[in-house]
């Protein structure tokens, strides 16, 4: 390349990056006023004071949190109520982000050993079932663990609890609260409502899970194989330890997903366990009208998911580091 | 130790038959090239007999000892990949180790064989890397030795040598046969380079469509293939379309005898062969009793590659080429020049020209 061929490439690629500079600004400035805006209004608000009977006014008080920590009555009496409501929040996500990978991670593993066909029909199936939405998916399993209708109904009429009654298992059930005194009870409890938090994220656990898996080299898993690994020894030291960063990112993102899930809690979750999503909704939405203390919750729960993403990253960075 | 033995194997995908019904036998000790070009079927059976893939039909036997329905993981037939197929999330020691933690040998154990394997591969201190830090040529080392370090009764490769450049390639081919003949171990190499076949193997499978067009020693498949597709896969041959006549093929007006005679009727088409290096050149008048055998030519091309020299002629059947070693090249050459190329009867193979049967 002579000099003025490289002066010229270099005029063009000023003039492209004095083109594309504008775009950068403007997708800058979209960003920061979709995202960035609302949340600071968030902030801002959680900080705002609550009038009786009315809506609210901007202050600068930490009335809002104090309250989410230790109670409105704070020094008088203390409640931890909304601390437990974050417990719940955390409880039900955890569980239901490891159910899920738990059970996407063989489901995605088994459609990428099939032939690209079958694979491209599994995904669009996945994806298509991603436009249910979550109060129909609620609705579905509602009718599905209705004690008149459904589970519970199959399982007398078929003579299962009664088997169970005659067996002692029915006792069991009722110590997991998942039995009333005459009949199996799905519906108002933790079983339901991780079984449908569970089933909502599903399809994202297996779309998170397929590319990590379906880039394995199959003959990483031969070359296994015909050094005596057996299918399970091949999955537990070839294939779990290849995914592991897509695994633990996909737990980290459904959980993160899971924190804001509204509809399964209230249908599906005992009173007493209800979560954090469902508290900001009644506060903000609710016969309170109280949008300060919604937004004060909210922050803390966003706070709650960047700081499990932050310790998620920061571990790691952690693993990675050379011993 | 026993031979692997191969009665009847045949693999269908579908309605396509992959390996059509082989046998086969693999003497103990020995190294076998499977050869031939792509989608001939040689990976297909030699993942067959690795276990990796259930055969449609027929028996894979070591001995009297049928393994047809053994799992690859209970078979353990030590097996390198073309991709080498390394764990990179391991460091090289665990991955050379690897069956031994399978086995759940301690930890002492899987060092010191890992550790006796680099040193075998001329790898030692590389142990504690990861895989990532290492070069093809060591990558494969690292892969040679994972495979020989559960000690297999037969140990497979499946074109090892693919992803290396030519001169590594030339140097592992050495190193991997002698490291084969110091194990005396059962190796089958799958290949397409017949170069690569014959550097390394005791006997050659040569494969086309699914089927062992012919088996044995290098130098018997070179010199005497019995079709013409194994003529024309291993080595060059000029090949030369001609007819029966008493035993000798008659091409155009000359008649090119052959050694022992060709078992044909007469009038029956065929296709001689013979080598480049086989082929001799001649002056223009040396059409006398003893430079019969040959035809006519015009010179058209002539290239030096070092130590031989590639001519290039035309002839009434068709385009012919000589190579001259040394001494022969005596005549001094350039295109538009008449010639005479002769065929020694006894370097010529004939074989039918339409069914490639043997001759």
């Amino acid at each position: 390349m002579t000099a003025i061929e490289a002066r010229a490439l270099d005029a063009a690629a000023e003039h492209g990056a004095s083109v594309r500079r504008p775009f950068a600004w403007l997708f800058a400035a979209i960003v920061i006023f979709l995202c960035l805006v609302p949340f600071l209004f968030v902030i801002v608000i959680s900080f705002g004071e609550k009038i009786e009977g009315a809506a609210w006014r901007w202050a600068f008080d930490a009335t809002n949190y104090r309250r989410f920590f230790v109670g409105a009555d704070w020094p008088a009496t203390i409640s931890f109520l909304y601390l437990q409501k974050m417990w719940y929040s955390l409880y039900f996500a955890v569980i239901a982000a490891i159910v899920a990978v738990l059970v996407a991670f063989p489901f995605a593993y088994l459609i990428t050993r099939q032939s690209r066909q079958a694979q491209t029909l599994w995904l669009i199936f996945l994806l298509s079932s991603l436009a249910l939405s979550e109060v129909f998916i609620v609705m579905g399993w509602d009718i599905l663990l209705s004690n008149r209708s459904g589970l519970p109904m199959v399982l007398r009429e078929t003579g299962v609890t009664d088997w169970l009654k005659a067996e002692g298992y029915f006792d069991t059930l009722r110590a997991w609260g998942l039995a009333n005194p005459r009949d199996v009870r799905f519906k108002t409890s933790d079983f339901a409502t991780i079984l449908t938090m569970t089933y909502l994220v599903f399809p994202y656990a297996v779309i998170l899970l397929y590319p990590g898996l379906s880039r394995i080299d199959p003959s990483m898993v031969e070359a296994a194989r015909t050094m005596g690994a057996g299918p399970l020894a091949v999955v537990r030291t070839v294939v779990l330890p290849l995914v592991a960063a897509p695994l633990f990112g996909t737990v980290l993102l459904l959980f993160v997903y899971l924190l804001g899930v509204y509809v399964a809690i209230t249908v599906f979750a005992d009173p007493a366990k209800q979560t954090l999503a469902v508290s900001v909704y009644d506060s903000v939405r609710g016969a309170t009208l109280d949008a300060p203390f919604g937004s004060a919750q909210a922050v803390i729960l966003l706070l709650t998911a960047g700081g499990f993403l932050g310790a998620s990253l920061w571990l790691k960075q952690v693993a990675e580091r050379p011993a | 130790m026993p031979d692997v033995t191969l009665q009847a194997l045949r693999k269908d995908f579908g309605s396509i038959t992959v390996v059509e019904a082989t046998d086969l036998t693999f003497r103990h000790g020995e190294l076998t090239a499977l050869l031939g070009p792509s989608g001939c079927g040689k990976t297909t059976l030699l993942r067959m007999i690795a276990g990796l893939e259930a055969p449609s039909a027929g028996r894979i036997r070591i001995g009297t000892r049928d393994i047809t329905d053994t799992p690859a993981h209970v078979r353990r037939f030590g097996m390198v990949f073309q991709s080498f197929a390394l764990f990179p999330h391991m460091c090289v020691r665990d991955n050379i180790a690897y069956s031994l933690a399978i086995d759940g040998a301690p930890k002492a154990q899987r060092r010191a064989r890992a550790d006796e394997l680099l040193d075998l591969v001329r790898l030692g201190g590389y142990g504690a890397r990861r895989v990532g830090e290492l070069s093809g040529g060591q990558r494969q080392r690292v892969a040679i030795a994972r495979a020989l370090a559960q000690s297999p009764e037969v140990f497979l490769l499946d074109e090892p040598m693919s992803a290396l450049d030519a001169k590594l390639r030339e140097e592992m081919q050495v190193e991997l046969r002698m490291l084969q003949q110091r194990l005396g171990i059962t190796t089958i190499v799958v290949t397409h380079d017949q170069r690569e076949a014959m550097t390394m193997a005791d006997s050659i499978v040569v494969m086309s469509k699914g089927r062992a067009e012919q088996v044995g020693p290098p130098h018997e498949i070179y010199h005497r293939p019995r079709t013409r597709f194994v003529a024309d896969f291993i080595g060059k041959a000029n090949f030369i379309d001609g007819v029966i006549e008493g035993g000798a093929v008659r091409v155009g007006p000359a008649l090119i005898r052959t050694t022992p005679h060709a078992a044909f009727i007469d009038r029956s088409p065929v296709t001689i062969a013979c080598r480049p290096e086989a082929t001799e050149l001649g002056a223009a008048d040396a059409n006398g009793p003893s430079g019969a055998n040959g035809l006519p030519a015009e010179i058209v091309f002539v290239r030096d590659l070092g130590p031989v020299q590639e001519v290039h002629l035309r002839t009434s059947a068709g385009m012919v080429t000589v190579e001259q070693a040394g001494s022969a090249r005596s005549m001094a050459l350039a295109p538009g020049e008449r010639a005479f190329v002769r065929f020694p009867p006894e370097a010529i193979r004939v074989f039918p020209r339409t069914v490639e049967a043997a001759a």
